[in-house]
């Protein structure tokens, strides 16, 4: 069954710097913005660029998302050929094991990738803030018969972070620096890619040198090999969410810079997430909102102030919450004072307790266990 | 999986959830923000794991299909069994209080496909958490044939029943006299009936102030809790919106609110749907706000019921009860109210001029508006009658030549302001100057010539913002107004009587100089075309307006009523305070529902001013009624004998009419004349000494729009009888022994047996239960049928018309 493009997410990582939020999820699976996971971003993306077949690549604490993502009817992707595949990591013949970074996770499911004999591999990854319509880059790819193009974005603060682009007139790739000390432009490398399926298999299949890591490894050699490689320039909003500073910064954009993601403004590009099939969230006695997102069956009596409730949250009388993101099924017993924290799903905080922190910490149960012994 | 029960949901009544229902069925109400009715019974089935499910849809189920779909949110899109919409195949089955054997019948194949022994019928407009499993059991173990469930004094149209009993019923339904469970469990003799009490929070939603209080009763956690409940949660489409978000001016106290909202103003002890915005400023209490809708700042809203997409502009302020709440229309855009112009034109209008109902109607309904701060003009021609007697105070205001046919006319017309209401009298000496106001040979003309004059003064007054007609004597105007230069302006039609249509002939369109008209017959029909040209139409009661669209009561108009079904309106009319028993000065002794003892000396006074035997014990049967067929006579004739004979029983019937009749009650006076008496001639006595003086109040009509003795007789505590049609149905409800609810009899079909049966029942209980009796009197008392009431549906009518 022949298919136009094929679209490989990847949703490997642990997210290791995002400490206790990712200590028993995938980072893909970690709650952004009151109602939605980093997951469905991508996956809304597909849906609302009409891409259907789809393989997920998952590796690290994987049980969460699969439960989560199941056919994929949230975001339409259950259709009858194609749809959504999980794929696995696996002992072949030839004694493969693990996979050893992002392209060599490609490589072992590459025959997923045949059996629909597309034109295109679009490799995406799972764990991205932003909306974007894959077809706008999949078309100036055909326009410019390129080999493979490279989606980037505009870098605001150090770009010696990511992998930096330079790109000549006709939007060319001329050279390619993963983390960069001297960044030579402000191009930065989302991580998607589309490939001309038959490029993507002389690469992945190159016995010469370690094929691992698509910054690291398949560019560089695609540059070497003089492939035509072009640049996407995606002119929308994106983040990268590795770190906790980060993951809290892009979670504020949706209240401070509402325009960034739109989220309120969905009807053409709805960003879909599972429903918790709770009921609306209710506002018992607070007087004081503000500046806030409440998710679905949230319980509130305390004042909200600039923070972000996932569903299922209790806020109990006299709670002030200021400056935070409360993950879902979150409890928080009487006169609580939270300012600037992230607190872990299903934590459970007692009545009295004051977490006020100068920097964005992450709170989970075991914090606060931590910090009940140390008061006793 | 249930192996013992399948499922039957009942979407087959409509209830008067009036404009909310106009595009939904009740099923598919949305409630308490993200839910739609259906899915508490849908859940209910779910979560005793029935997989087996039928639901009965009724009207337009567009909605509903649309939310259940495959029936997969409630585990019901299975291989085996799952989830059936099975439509009506007959669409002349008007609906009943309840899904019939007959609607059944239609769909057996289900039922005897269903390998479950047991069924569980239900509705799909009841708010609760019940697992049928419980009433399963008790059902099996008390070895019931039927068992009804009940929540606290409240049927709720839910059965359980063995497939094979039920399959009896259903396939002997034309030989029955029961045509649906509810008439089953209470008339079937030799039947175990077990009744089933469930004990949490439950509601039925069949009316507005039902579906707001259920809204607002999710508010309070004790009831909130016992319907969302973590064991058996209530599932519901799923759709995608981003958490609600809060800006810098929102205050909120007791308010549940839907993802996609986003608020900057204040929402007090309120219901708030999926994307809703309220802006700054904007004050939102005790109301349900459905998705969609748009409050601008500054508005101010207190018990209303937003339907989707509502916008309410800057500044408004909108203001309901608890018991009537402020309902907006779908899409409707509400503005301030700066006040309506309407103009009302009739063939008559009390109390300049009155044959029927209509010249009440017109008379109290354009006082009440003007009273309730409408800017109101009546039109009326000016028949002789009038002339002779108001003639002195009339002035001509305006003096017009009018071009019909070949001719052209001179038309005077006088003004006249009563009671704040401005008439125009439209005088002309070849068509109005006759005694007679109906029934001449050339009427079709007369009210033709009336309709272009009516159109043509427009270019004399002020703009309206509307123009209110009546029955086919003003049923050309919509057509008159799109051939004139005033196109635009809405019309409001509202069919009084479906009996007079206007025949003429074709030749009337060219002497009103009307182009382009497609004639499809050799006649013209007014009110056709009236129904077909009106911006909006109404008539005067919900379920006359139902009615209508079966050809039994919609005769040769049914195809363009059901054309014009969504622009359809059914609104009650309402009678007169001045129609009070405390007040009442043709009373012998005035009397209030705290001292309906009192009323038994209007009895004695009324069989004294009727000269026969004066008993306070005696039943005394009360009609007021013109003598013709429609209002069941035929019924009375073949059944009084056999009510009257050798019981204590008295009839009193003041009305004229057809001569056939008024023999035949003659004789039966003759043989009877202890317990029958006539008064013939609408003036003979003061009807009210029998709306106040009689037991009981007989109105068994074929058809009735609206009627105004039953609501008469409920505020003189005299207790209708009245066969289940039109206005009659919206008004009188049942005495249930069962709920001890009702303020009156009813009875379904046209037969005698049946009036006879209903009328004998009403009897046993005056006789036997003194007090159920004395507790239906003060229900009936309570019942509230005022104009104010129907004048209030009206001027939303006239907001909603003006402002989509």
């Amino acid at each position: 069954m022949k298919k136009q493009i094929v679209a490989m997410v990847l949703v490997g990582g642990r997210g290791s710097r995002l400490g206790n939020i990712t200590k028993q999820t995938a980072k893909p699976a970690v709650s952004f913005g009151g109602k939605y996971k980093l997951i469905d971003f991508v996956l809304s993306s597909l849906s609302n660029s009409s891409i259907s077949t789809v393989g997920i690549i998952t590796q690290y604490e994987p049980y969460e998302l699969l439960s989560y993502i199941e056919h994929g009817s949230t975001w339409d992707l259950d259709v009858n050929e194609g749809g959504i595949s999980f794929l696995t990591p696996y002992t072949s013949a030839n004694g493969e094991l693990w996979q050893k970074g992002t392209a060599h996770s490609v490589y072992q499911h590459l025959r997923f990738v045949d059996q629909y004999n597309p034109d295109f591999v679009l490799i995406l990854s799972g764990d991205h803030v932003y909306k974007m319509d894959y077809n706008l880059m999949i078309n100036e790819h055909i326009k410019n018969k390129a080999d493979i193009t490279i989606s980037t974005f505009k870098v605001h603060d150090n770009p010696s972070r990511y992998g930096i682009l330079e790109l000549n007139e006709l939007d060319q790739v001329v050279s390619f620096e993963e983390k960069p000390i001297a960044p030579k432009s402000d191009l930065a490398s989302m991580g998607i890619y589309v490939f001309n399926t038959k490029i993507l298999h002389q690469l992945l299949e190159t016995k010469e040198e370690k094929i691992y890591d698509f910054g690291n490894d398949i560019i560089p050699l695609a540059i070497k090999k003089e492939l035509s490689i072009f640049g996407y320039r995606f002119e929308g909003y994106f983040r990268d969410v590795g770190t906790v500073e980060s993951l809290y910064q892009a979670n504020m954009d949706l209240i401070d810079n509402p325009h960034y993601l739109k989220i309120h403004d969905y009807t053409d590009f709805p960003i879909l997430t599972k429903s918790s099939n709770l009921p609306p969230h209710h506002i018992v006695h607070s007087k004081k909102i503000n500046s806030s997102l409440i998710s679905d069956g949230c319980l509130i009596y305390g004042e909200i102030h600039h923070s972000i409730l996932s569903s299922g949250v209790l806020v109990s009388d006299q709670c002030i919450i200021k400056d935070s993101i409360i993950h879902a099924n979150v409890k928080i017993g009487k006169n609580c004072h939270i300012e600037n924290a992230i607190i872990v799903e299903d934590s459970v905080i007692l009545a009295n307790t004051v977490l006020q922190f100068d920097e964005i910490t992450v709170v989970d149960n075991e914090y606060l266990w931590k910090m009940g012994e140390q008061n006793e | 999986m249930n192996k013992q029960m399948f499922a039957i949901v009942d979407a087959t009544f409509k209830e008067n959830l009036e404009q909310l229902t106009l595009h939904r069925m009740p099923g598919a109400l949305p409630f308490s923000g993200k839910y739609r009715l259906i899915d508490f019974t849908l859940s209910n089935l779910r979560n005793s794991r029935i997989i087996n499910v039928a639901i009965f849809p009724y009207g337009n189920y567009r909605s509903l299909q649309d939310h259940v779909g495959s029936g997969k949110r409630w585990d019901l899109d299975r291989r085996r069994d799952g989830l059936f919409i099975l439509p009506p195949k007959n669409l002349y089955i008007p609906p009943d209080e309840m899904i019939t054997f007959q609607r059944l019948f239609e769909h057996i194949e289900f039922l005897r496909r269903s390998t479950q022994d047991y069924a569980v019928i239900t509705g799909a407009n009841i708010v609760w958490n019940i697992d049928y499993n419980d009433c399963l059991e008790e059902h099996i173990n008390k070895n019931a044939d039927i068992t009804e469930i009940m929540y606290q004094q409240i049927r709720l149209k839910t059965f359980i029943i063995s497939k094979k009993l039920l399959l009896e019923y259903i396939e002997t339904y034309d030989s029955l006299e029961y045509k649906t469970l509810l008439d089953l469990v209470e008339k079937a003799p030799n039947l175990n009936v077990n009744i089933y009490k469930h004990k949490n929070y439950t509601r039925t939603i069949n009316d507005t102030f039902n579906y707001l209080k259920s809204n607002l009763d999710m508010l309070r956690f004790d009831i909130g809790m016992t319907i969302f409940r973590e064991d058996r949660p209530v599932y519901s489409k799923e759709k995608t919106a981003p958490p609600a978000k809060y800006l810098n001016h929102a205050s909120i106290d007791n308010s549940m609110i839907s993802s996609g909202c986003i608020v900057d103003g204040q929402i007090h002890n309120s219901m708030i749907g999926r994307d809703v915005i309220i802006k700054k400023g904007a004050i939102v209490e005790n109301s349900f706000i459905m998705s969609n809708c748009v409050i601008e700042e500054n508005a101010h809203l207190n018990y209303t019921i937003l339907d989707k997409q509502t916008v309410v502009k800057q500044n408004t302020v909108l203001e309901g009860t608890l018991r009537i709440p402020y309902v907006s229309q779908k899409e409707q855009i509400i503005s301030p109210f700066n006040g309506i112009r309407v103009l009302l034109v009739a063939s008559e209008s009390y109390p300049f001029i009155k044959t029927g109902g209509l010249a009440d109607v017109i008379g109290s309904l354009s006082r009440n508006l003007a009273r309730q701060g409408i800017d109101t003009t009546v039109i009326i021609p000016l028949y002789k009658k009038i002339r002779d007697s108001f003639g002195e105070s009339l002035k001509i205001e305006f003096t017009k030549t009018i071009i019909y046919g070949e001719k052209r006319y001179k038309v005077s017309i006088y003004g006249y302001l009563y009671k704040k209401v401005k008439y125009y009298f439209v005088d002309n000496f070849d068509f109005f100057d006759y005694e007679g106001i109906y029934g001449l040979e050339n009427d079709t003309d007369r009210f033709a010539f009336f309709n272009k004059t009516v159109v043509d003064l427009l270019d004399d007054l002020d703009p309206y913002d509307l123009i209110h007609i009546h029955d086919w004597h003003t049923s050309l105007i919509p057509i008159l107004i799109d051939n004139s230069s005033h196109k635009g302006v809405n019309t409001l039609l509202t069919i009084h009587n479906i009996d007079y249509q206007g025949i003429a002939k074709n030749e009337i369109i060219n002497k009103l100089g009307i182009k382009h008209f497609v004639f499809k017959e050799e006649h013209i029909n007014f009110l056709d075309i009236g129904i077909n040209t009106a911006t909006k139409l109404s008539t005067v009661s919900p379920t006359y307006k139902e009615e209508l669209k079966y050809e039994y009561y919609g005769k040769n108009l049914t195809h363009s009523l059901m054309r014009r079904e969504r622009d359809f309106y059914g609104i009650l009319n309402g009678i007169s305070s001045s129609f009070n028993p405390e007040t009442d000065k043709s009373l012998k002794v005035n009397y209030s529902k705290e001292t309906i003892a009192l009323k038994l000396d209007n009895k004695i006074y009324l069989q004294e001013k009727m000269s026969l035997p004066q008993n306070k014990n005696t039943f005394v049967i009360g009609m007021v009624s013109r003598l013709v067929e429609q209002k069941g006579f035929d019924l009375i004739l073949q059944v009084l004998e056999d009510i009257l004979r050798d019981r204590d029983i008295q009839f009193v019937l003041l009305g004229a009419g057809d001569e056939y009749y008024v023999n035949e009650f003659t004789k039966i006076a003759e043989r009877f004349p202890n317990q029958v008496k006539l008064n013939i001639g609408y003036d003979a006595a003061n009807p009210n000494i029998i709306y106040g003086g009689a037991d009981v109040f007989l109105m068994p009509s074929r058809f009735e729009p609206c009627g105004l003795g039953q609501m008469i007789a409920l505020r003189y505590g005299t207790l209708p009888i009245v066969r289940k049609t039109g206005g009659l149905g919206d008004t009188v409800f049942k005495y249930d022994p069962l709920t001890e609810k009702g303020n009156g009899f009813t009875f379904n079909n046209y037969d005698s047996h049946e009036m006879k049966h209903v009328i004998l029942g009403a009897y046993e209980i005056y006789k036997h239960n003194q007090l159920v009796w004395n507790s239906l009197i003060v229900r009936a008392m309570k019942s509230d049928n005022s104009l104010v009431k129907s004048t209030q549906k009206y001027i939303e009518l006239y907001k909603v018309i003006k402002e989509t």
